[in-house]
């Protein structure tokens, strides 16, 4: 049972890795495993490759842990990073060539009103982009498109999935700040 | 993109950064960023940011229950890596360490009685410890809450092209704020007008940054001491 992650205190529990307390490592896994896990699975795929991801994720947090710096951002956010980047990594090297076909339709209206990403400075900025931006957006970040896969898949040429892509970091960093 | 070097432009290195964290380069340049990633804390900053920037849109993944056997596959792999990091089982390490924390606690108690007889008692204290050896550095003292003394505990090399940087962060803050350049050795008053009062766990820390202090107003180097305020009665 995972608790709301304002009440659980992620970056004690990092401390607490980092002076070589394993228990903590524990909490920090039931309470993070399923998400960490989710967010692997959507990039890599694959359910076996994931658990390969969280695995080598929760070793890096580990291992990790006495170098993380809560001035540069939150112990969440952190073990998040280091997950999402594993499996980046992962399929950036392996090529994956992704079945379209299992993965999620319309991503834009995801980052609609009622979605998942509650009120937040990101959707609004998200929502001020054009539909089919957004959708590159998201795919990227959520699912691990390349460029390469965005052109394919949004059936628009590779040079304008790159400038969408570049407009739409600049719009966003303008928004959000 | 992949050309860029350190000498890029800011609007530059934000791209490759945004691009890094959104994860379209390709492994090449991926790779590349995470080497440089060791050496520039400017570009360390870039995609620190865009961490946080993004990092919502990962609650649109759904949770995955594990297997059971993930978490007995990362003990295991945590036991062959016993090695590395035994260091923190070693029992005189842990006296050594423990020493260390009583030379703080003397030091502090010496502080407080030493200097608490003309003013009013400190009500609130932090140690700033080393992050790697836990070894006490310096202590701050506050006996309001618009003043804060930093009080070195040692002597304490900086390189000469380099400088410590002190930094201050409370809960709920966008992120840090720069106290100021802090020589090694000395004691600093650092007035706290500007801020709100201080609260009880708020973060302090000193990083080593370029001779004139952090170019971007944020911490970029490695963290030389930190510690959380602890209010005393």
């Amino acid at each position: 049972m995972s608790l709301p992650e304002s009440f659980f205190d992620y970056e004690t529990r990092l401390q607490r890795c980092a002076a070589g307390e394993r228990r903590a490592l524990r909490e920090l896994y039931e309470q993070e495993a399923p998400r960490l896990l989710g967010v692997a699975q959507r990039i890599v795929g694959d359910r076996a490759l994931a658990e390969d991801v969280v695995h080598d994720a929760f070793l890096k947090i580990w291992s990790g842990a006495a170098s993380f710096d809560p001035a540069r951002g939150s112990a969440r956010g952190w073990m998040f990073t280091v997950t999402r980047h594993l499996a980046l990594n992962v399929i950036r090297r392996t090529n994956r060539d992704i079945a379209f076909d299992e993965h999620h339709e319309g991503w834009a209206d995801a980052v609609d009103h009622d979605g998942p990403l509650q009120a937040g400075r990101l959707q609004a900025c998200l929502e001020q982009l054009e539909p089919a931006r957004r959708e590159c957006i998201v795919l990227a970040y959520v699912e691990g498109y390349s460029h390469g896969q965005l052109a394919a898949r949004l059936d628009t040429p590779l040079g304008t999935i790159k400038a969408w892509i570049k407009r739409s970091l600049n719009a966003l960093r303008e928004c959000m700040g | 993109m992949s050309s860029t070097t350190p000498g890029d432009s800011p609007e530059a290195l934000d791209e490759l950064a945004g691009e890094y964290v959104l994860g379209t380069l390709a492994a090449e340049q991926r790779a590349e960023v995470q080497r440089r990633l060791e050496n520039e804390p400017l570009l360390q900053a870039a995609v620190d940011q865009w961490e946080q920037r993004l990092l919502p849109l990962t609650a649109l993944a759904e949770p995955v229950p594990p297997s059971a056997l993930l978490w007995k596959r990362i003990e295991r792999s945590l036991g062959g890596q016993a090695a590395s990091i035994t260091w923190w089982n070693r029992l005189p390490l842990w006296r050594g360490l423990a020493g260390a924390g009583l030379a703080a606690s003397l030091v502090l108690g010496g502080l407080l009685w030493t200097r608490s007889v003309a003013v009013n008692p400190p009500t609130y204290v932090v140690v700033l410890v080393a992050p790697q050896d836990k070894a006490p550095g310096w202590v701050i003292q506050a006996s309001n809450s618009q003043e804060i003394q930093l009080i070195p505990l040692g002597a304490f090399e900086v390189p000469e092209d380099k400088a410590l940087e002190f930094w201050t962060k409370a809960d709920g803050w966008q992120g840090p704020v720069s106290l100021g350049l802090v020589k090694p050795g000395q004691t600093l008053s650092v007035p706290l007008d500007k801020l709100p009062p201080l609260q009880p766990n708020q973060l302090f820390e000193l990083t080593l940054e370029g001779a004139k202090g952090s170019p971007i107003g944020k911490p970029t180097g490695p963290i030389q001491f930190i510690g959380r305020a602890v209010k005393v009665i």
